[in-house]
């Protein structure tokens, strides 16, 4: 068999030359992309071969290297069991973190997406050298946010090709470009490029604490908080319940009660959207049978609270429920008969046994709980959207709003202008705090320590 | 009793500083609420109860402790008086319209609730003593007469919970499709007058038909689904064998079969349909598309879980190279970070792949996810495995890659198959990133189809969202009640090992 390099140096060396191997493959995937695409481009096919195309040549050209690769250095097998998950965290999960963290510091919005604004087309007349006749007045047609359109970037479009280019100076209807076109270019697209703006998502956050910040994060804590407590108490008391052998038909209740966990949350959600309707609502039919006058379910911004927090103790108890009677049935029987035969009551036991026996195994699952429910974006959005509007707050943050839920109505929300840097500053500032809870969970649970072997 | 008396005095004193500081309007809100409705009982029933709140918190610890619970439990009672004010406030005495309106309901289902618990200990006294009696045994008639109550709590819990379920399966099948209808329903019964229990007298199968209006399916395809169908039978025949006669073997055996088979064959189905059979002009006609859509996801998901986690979780398990510990970290770090928080860039990144709008995007956005928890839970499963197998195959000459694939994979079903279902019903559950990049009609999801109805549409959608709510929830329904073991014991097995 083999030996790896030991240590730290082992390491760095094993990570170096996947890293390097990675590499390679990526510049040679790069490579044939760009050769398929010279290729396939034709006046026709002006889009040529689809952008994920570099996904599968980047992954065919890392095959033979890795096989290169195992030859002279035999313990990297070991790394590539591992390999195909790297893979993906860093393409899929490492990758677009980084480009959030990039974005939260940029101005891209749907106004600066990167892309050419079709609304800005202008049709060249002719070209002569570096300069482009325009049948237009050139910044007004292009749309042009700098004075003479200095400095924008601009995409050239014609025999079947594309080209980026930029301007230097605009004259009427003549556009001086930087970089004279090696082709005939017959429209000119202005693109509405995006740029780096430091600190400024994150000031306007601030700055408008009072009106998102701080009201949305409080709710999210309370919300979080009182989810877990009320599914922990309710889960916990039928727990107990039905844990008790001599009780019939308890796997009967058992499995009726699960079912608000069978059901796929996405479609109970919203189906209780129409059960809160005042006026039409099966709920509140039912509460007029009381004696209780229609309550504003949805539409009153305190309502709306209470509406989110009964439709998550309604979803959520039965997961307690389960998770209360598995960690019941690991407390060995024999420790109930030795209470029994010094002489204790039933709640004596209950008490002394059952109570301090469940406090381990559930810490780490309401503190998990806390977490699922602090980004529970599903059953805010799909209730009530974050509504109902509360006076005095951002139109992306009103009464039910959590931290999550304004991060992507702030992205992807016309009320919320797509400004998605703002949103990828949010989104950081929930990745801190999510940080927080889940090293609070590792401490208490030390699942971390026994690891380290 | 001196604790008692503690308390009360500090609460006492409590309330007044409070007064005299805050002064009346802002401060404590129960004493306004008792106030200015100008009744002595209430405003005595509202003092007892923020006091008893108080010394509930004041339940434990000594002297100066104690000061702090009451205060403590003194404001927070305060504040969820104020709460409930306001929510109070918020409701116009109005009934709804059509609606059936008793006032003071409340109290005959609290006589009626009283009657059946007296109607319960009169059988336990009657039962208890007949039996004890014949038996010559002396049992508690207040022990039975307890497990009769949990019994009617239970009930009545059973009731609630289902509640909303049978209010919109009933909507399936009603014509109206209207939420907002004024119809009165004809009947002798209160319950169903109210609309609180559905009108049998009108049932129709429209909603559904409007579902799977304009479908085409080929012959194939039936006989496809007639298969899968009879498997499905075989393998819940098998099942309740089982149940009967304990694991024994052709029963056990057949299960496994009947279920690969069902499974292979609704992959080949869901694979096999094509947006072309759903030529239905309403958006609800591509219903079961959407079903087809949401099945494939999932399954595809699963498996991609399946498939990255399997190496990686054998690798943390069992080699010993450097690095192991800090690449672990990594793993569960990165896990941190919610797949949908990177929302924005992964959809920039998808944008820049052109990938939006496709399957494979929404997978390879749901890959990050699915990797770390999948890779610990395996790890862990490894580990409790033991090595002697392995051991004994490097004896005989296997390679690692062998070892892992002829002894390790074989025994990882169970696990394998909860990894599985744990994605398959994630996945079909998921809306926010579903909605971010499925945007064609015939891309969408369950989710985002039954979104779409929601949307302001309930006045003519109603009974078609109900109807597909039913359909949408059925293989996730099967599937949990089928693999119930799977979930239950993953999980909890997951929770006390943690």
């Amino acid at each position: 068999m083999y030996k790896h390099p030991p240590g730290l140096r082992g390491f760095l060396v094993a990570i170096g030359l996947l890293g390097a191997a990675i590499l390679a493959a990526f510049s040679i995937g790069l490579f044939a992309y760009w050769a398929l695409e010279r290729l396939a481009t034709s006046a026709s096919n002006p889009e040529g071969v689809p952008n994920y195309t570099l996904l599968i040549t980047s992954a065919l050209a890392l095959i033979p290297i890795l096989i290169l690769l195992a030859r002279r250095y035999a313990y990297l097998t070991d790394w590539y069991y591992l390999l195909p998950a790297m893979l993906f965290l860093l393409a899929f999960t490492v990758y677009p973190i980084v480009l959030t963290v990039y974005l939260a510091f940029t101005n891209y919005s749907g106004l600066h997406n990167g892309k050419p604004d079709r609304a800005s087309e202008t049709r060249v007349v002719r070209l002569a050298g570096r300069t482009l006749v325009l049948d237009g007045p050139a910044e007004t047609s292009l749309r042009c946010r700098n004075p003479s359109c200095s400095e924008e970037l601009v995409e050239l479009v014609g025999e079947g090709r594309r080209v980026y280019d930029r301007i230097e100076r605009a004259e009427e209807n003549r556009l001086v470009l930087a970089r004279a076109p090696d082709f005939e270019p017959r429209y000119v697209y202005r693109v509405n490029t995006f740029s780096y703006v430091g600190l400024k998502n994150f000031v306007f956050i601030f700055a408008n604490a009072s009106r998102a910040l701080i009201p949305v994060f409080l709710w999210n804590v309370v919300f979080a908080f009182a989810s877990v407590l009320s599914t922990a108490l309710l889960g916990l008391i039928l727990g107990i319940v039905l844990n008790n052998r001599r009780l019939p038909l308890r796997n009967t209740y058992r499995t009726l009660l699960v079912i608000s966990w069978a059901l796929p949350g996405v479609i109970t959600i919203q189906m209780w959207v129409a059960l809160l309707n005042k006026q039409f609502g099966a709920i509140n039919r039912l509460l007029g049978l009381l004696g209780v006058y229609p309550i504003p379910w949805l539409l009153d911004p305190l309502w709306a609270k209470v509406s989110v927090l009964l439709v998550n103790l309604w979803l959520g108890f039965p997961y307690m429920m389960t998770a209360t009677l598995g960690a019941l049935s690991t407390i060995p029987d024999e420790l109930y008969e030795a209470a029994r035969v010094d002489g204790a009551s039933s709640w004596q036991s209950f008490r002394r046994i059952t109570l301090p026996l469940l406090r381990a195994p559930f810490i780490p699952i309401l503190l998990s709980s806390f977490a699922y429910n602090f980004n529970n974006f599903n059953i805010i959005y799909l209730l009530t959207g974050g509504g109902p509007s509360s006076e005095g707050r951002l139109s992306t943050a009103q009464a039910t709003d959590i931290l999550i839920s304004w991060a992507y109505k702030t992205a992807f929300r016309a009320e919320g202008q797509s400004a998605y840097g703002l949103g990828a500053a949010i989104s950081l500032v929930i990745f801190a705090i999510t940080v927080g809870i889940s090293l609070v969970n590792f401490k208490f649970t030390g699942a971390l320590k026994e690891e380290r072997k | 009793m001196r604790r008692v008396v503690f308390g009360a005095l500090v609460a006492a004193i409590y309330v007044v500083v409070r007064q005299v500081v805050f002064g009346l309007g802002s401060s404590n809100a129960w004493l306004v609420l008792a106030y200015e409705s100008g009744d002595a009982g209430l405003a005595l029933t509202l003092l007892a109860g923020v006091l008893f709140l108080g010394l509930i918190a004041a339940r434990f610890g000594s002297s100066w402790r104690d000061v702090l619970a009451v205060v403590a439990g003194l404001e927070a009672g305060t504040y969820l008086l104020a709460i409930g004010q306001a929510l109070g406030q918020a409701v116009r005495p109005r009934p709804a319209f059509g609606s059936v309106f008793i006032p003071g309901g409340w109290r005959y289902v609290l006589v009626g609730y009283l009657a059946i618990a007296l109607l319960l200990l009169v059988y336990s006294a009657v039962y208890i003593g007949v039996k004890n009696r014949l038996t010559r045994r002396k049992q508690s008639v207040w022990t039975f007469f307890g497990y009769a109550l949990i019994h009617l709590f239970l009930v009545s819990l059973v009731m609630l919970v289902f509640y909303p379920v049978i209010q919109v399966v009933a909507a399936s099948f009603d014509p109206t499709n209207n939420l907002f209808s004024f119809r009165r329903v004809n009947s002798p019964f209160l319950l169903v007058r109210a609309k609180v229990l559905p009108d049998f007298s009108r049932i129709s199968l429209e909603n559904y038909q409007r579902l799977v209006e304009g479908v085409v399916i080929y012959g194939y395809q039936w006989a496809l689904l007639a298969a899968a169908a009879l498997a499905l039978l075989l393998a819940l025949w098998s099942g309740y064998k089982l149940r009967r006669l304990g694991p024994v073997e052709p029963w056990a055996t057949l299960q496994g079969r009947a279920l690969s088979v069902f499974a292979l064959l609704a992959f080949l189905l869901v694979v096999l349909v094509s947006p072309s059979q759903f030529g239905g002009r309403s958006t609800e006609s591509k219903f079961l598309l959407w079903v087809r859509n949401t099945l494939l996801l999932s399954s595809a998901t699963g498996f991609l879980a399946v498939a990255l986690t399997a190496t990686a979780g054998y690798a943390f398990a069992r080699f010993r190279f450097p690095g192991r510990y800090p690449l672990l970290l990594t793993f569960i770090f990165v896990q941190m970070f919610p797949g949908f928080l990177a929302l924005i860039a992964i959809y920039y990144l998808l944008s820049a792949l052109d990938l939006l709008n496709t399957f494979t995007g929404l997978l390879l956005a749901y890959s990050g996810g699915i990797i770390s928890f999948g890779s610990w839970v395996y790890k862990g499963y490894i580990e409790s495995l033991g090595h002697s197998l392995e051991e004994a195959a490097y004896i005989d000459g296997a390679s690692r890659w062998q070892a892992f694939l002829r002894i390790i994979l074989p025994l990882s079903a169970p696990i394998f198959v909860f990894i599985f279902l744990l994605q398959f019903v994630g996945t079909y559950s998921e809306f926010i990133l579903a909605n971010l990049v499925l945007t064609g009609v015939e891309k969408w999801t369950v989710g985002i189809g039954l979104y779409s109805f929601t949307t302001g549409q309930f006045s003519t959608k109603w009974g078609v969202f109900a109807a597909a709510s039913v359909l949408g929830s059925l293989p996730i329904l099967m599937v949990f009640y089928g693999f119930q073991q799977y979930f239950v014991s993953g999980y909890t097995a997951g929770a006390v090992k943690e």
